[in-house]
């Protein structure tokens, strides 16, 4: 049942211009746009951007690979030393290494809750841009080389998101 | 050499090449259309709390966007599809931009610069306006799609639906001033008062019909991107969908010089300047500036009005708009008999 009110001219000449001078209003108030390569966000503790690997306090469980519900993390089979070599026994026995996936991480952070000595962690790198789809896999030694960082041609102005009474979200200068 | 060159100058600046081909004609439509398409979408943008097109020449707030847009679509193949009509799905278009500006020819731009002065120029120019949506209904059917034929279709519903009301609220104008000599109304309305003031109920109309008959939002009814993809424009790819886009702008641009002439006192009231050609450029640029106020209010709606179903625009236009316009004329007559107490 529409409202009744609706059937009068006058209310509904009223409804338009109404609907004008809202148009008016909204033409006055400040964007809500960032500007993202020049402006960047700052990110709140705890954002879950791309996973940095501490390979040397890995112990090579493969939690995180079976945890990982897109299948991005695949643990490798590496030896420091070939079979037949002269070295320790212990270099020769294979031992296995989580790489990653980036063309499927969808960044929910199980391999990082579920690392039993804190060998992932996520850091605040979110926009790195690919030119082919292998570049984006990293197996385990690229993978503790670090994330990657993303490169701007102008250092990028740092923006708080804050919460307005009135506007909703908005945006103050970090620092 | 000079006398070649002031020969051309002449020539360019006598009125009967200067109306049709710089201004009001040509030349300044397409630099109205490169300004106000820019201008609607930021001014959309603006509305919505966004940026709009801001990266081309990005110190004037991507002010060339259109210029950017205007080369992508000459460099763009035009596809003529194989079961189209080729007569009429080439021509169809630049038919409908020629006829959308053709108008602009009867338009005076200051008491004494006019291509020809007639006594009956008001309805030569609404006349000529009336030609473009004839070529919607041929590049809709020409295209042989069958969005194309429903929004020809819609075109020609409206097209009954705005004409009509639209001529009548011309006439109350007319009726008011007694003449339909444009130049005369600007005359009289500088003795009198603007014609805004003397009978706002036509200027009202007047101005919902140009919407309406330019397919502004809330009427962007024949195009409606969402229901039928491009209505008669759909299959267009290149510069023939560049100039089935600009036709309406071009058409809003006339329209809007009319309104300024009938409501809003043409090129009175004229700053006191005095410079080398000013008798040419201040009446041309104070006519201009009100038909851009206009057209700027117009693409302002873009911003506020989603789009109205074909019934209602229908109904608007024949329940409200056409009783309204008829009222104007009474209205028109009511101050005429007031005036000469």
């Amino acid at each position: 049942m529409t409202d009744r009110r609706w059937s009068s001219p006058v209310f509904r000449l009223k409804g338009h211009l109404d609907a004008i001078l809202t148009g008016a209003k909204y033409l006055i108030t400040p964007r809500a746009t960032v500007r993202y390569p020049e402006e960047v966000i700052e990110l709140p503790e705890g954002y879950r951007g791309f996973i940095e690997y501490k390979k040397d306090i890995c112990i090579s469980c493969g939690l995180c690979a079976t945890v990982c519900p897109a299948n991005a993390m695949k643990m490798y089979v590496e030896r420091a030393a070939e079979p037949g070599e002269e070295a320790p026994a212990e270099e020769v026995k294979p031992k296995r290494y989580p790489g990653i996936n980036y063309t499927r991480c969808i960044f929910c952070g199980f391999c990082v809750d579920v690392c039993p000595t804190g060998a992932l962690e996520h850091v605040e790198t979110h926009d790195v841009a690919y030119e082919d789809f292998n570049s984006m896999i990293y197996p385990p030694g690229e993978f503790a080389a670090g994330p990657p960082k993303p490169e701007f041609d102008t250092p990028p102005r740092r923006l708080r998101p804050t919460m307005d009474e009135r506007r909703g979200i908005a945006y103050e200068p970090a620092d | 050499m000079m006398g070649l060159l002031e020969w051309i100058l002449d020539l360019l600046l006598s009125p009967w090449l200067f109306v049709p081909l710089i201004y009001p004609g040509l030349i300044s439509a397409f630099a109205v259309l490169l300004f106000i398409i820019w201008f609607e979408r930021k001014l959309a943008a603006k509305v919505q709390l966004r940026y709009g097109p801001l990266y081309v020449l990005k110190r004037l707030g991507g002010a060339i966007q259109l210029v950017a847009d205007l080369l992508r679509y000459l460099f763009a193949e035009p596809i003529v599809p194989d079961q189209a009509d080729r007569l009429a799905f080439i021509f169809g278009p630049i038919l409908l931009f020629a006829s959308s500006y053709i108008a602009a020819i009867a338009i005076p731009i200051s008491y004494d610069f006019y291509a020809f002065r007639s006594e009956i120029s008001l309805l030569v120019v609404l006349g000529l306006n009336t030609l473009a949506p004839a070529f919607n209904l041929v590049i809709g059917w020409g295209s042989n799609n069958k969005f194309g034929l429903i929004g020809g279709l819609r075109e020609g519903f409206l097209i009954t639906a705005d004409e009509i009301p639209m001529f009548v609220s011309a006439l109350a104008m007319a009726v008011l001033y007694g003449t339909m000599d444009l130049v005369r109304m600007v005359e009289l309305q500088s003795e009198w008062l603007w014609g805004i003031a003397l009978n706002p109920l036509a200027a009202v109309t007047f101005f919902v019909l140009m919407l309406l008959s330019t397919s502004r939002f809330p009427f962007e009814i024949v195009e409606a991107e969402s229901e039928i993809v491009m209505g008669p424009f759909t299959e267009y790819s290149g510069i023939l969908y560049g100039l089935t886009m600009g036709a309406s702008y071009v058409k809003l641009y006339v329209l809007s010089l009319l309104f300024a002439i009938l409501f809003l006192g043409g090129w009175e009231p004229l700053p006191p300047l005095e410079f080398p050609g000013s008798w040419l450029i201040l009446p041309g640029a104070v006519l201009f500036l009100k038909a851009l106020v206009i057209m700027c209010l117009s693409v302002f709606m873009r911003a506020v009005y989603p789009r109205y179903r074909i019934d209602q625009a229908l109904r608007l236009a024949w329940h409200y708009l056409f009783p309204a316009s008829i009222l104007s004329v009474f209205l028109s007559l009511l101050v005429l008999s007031g005036w000469s107490i």
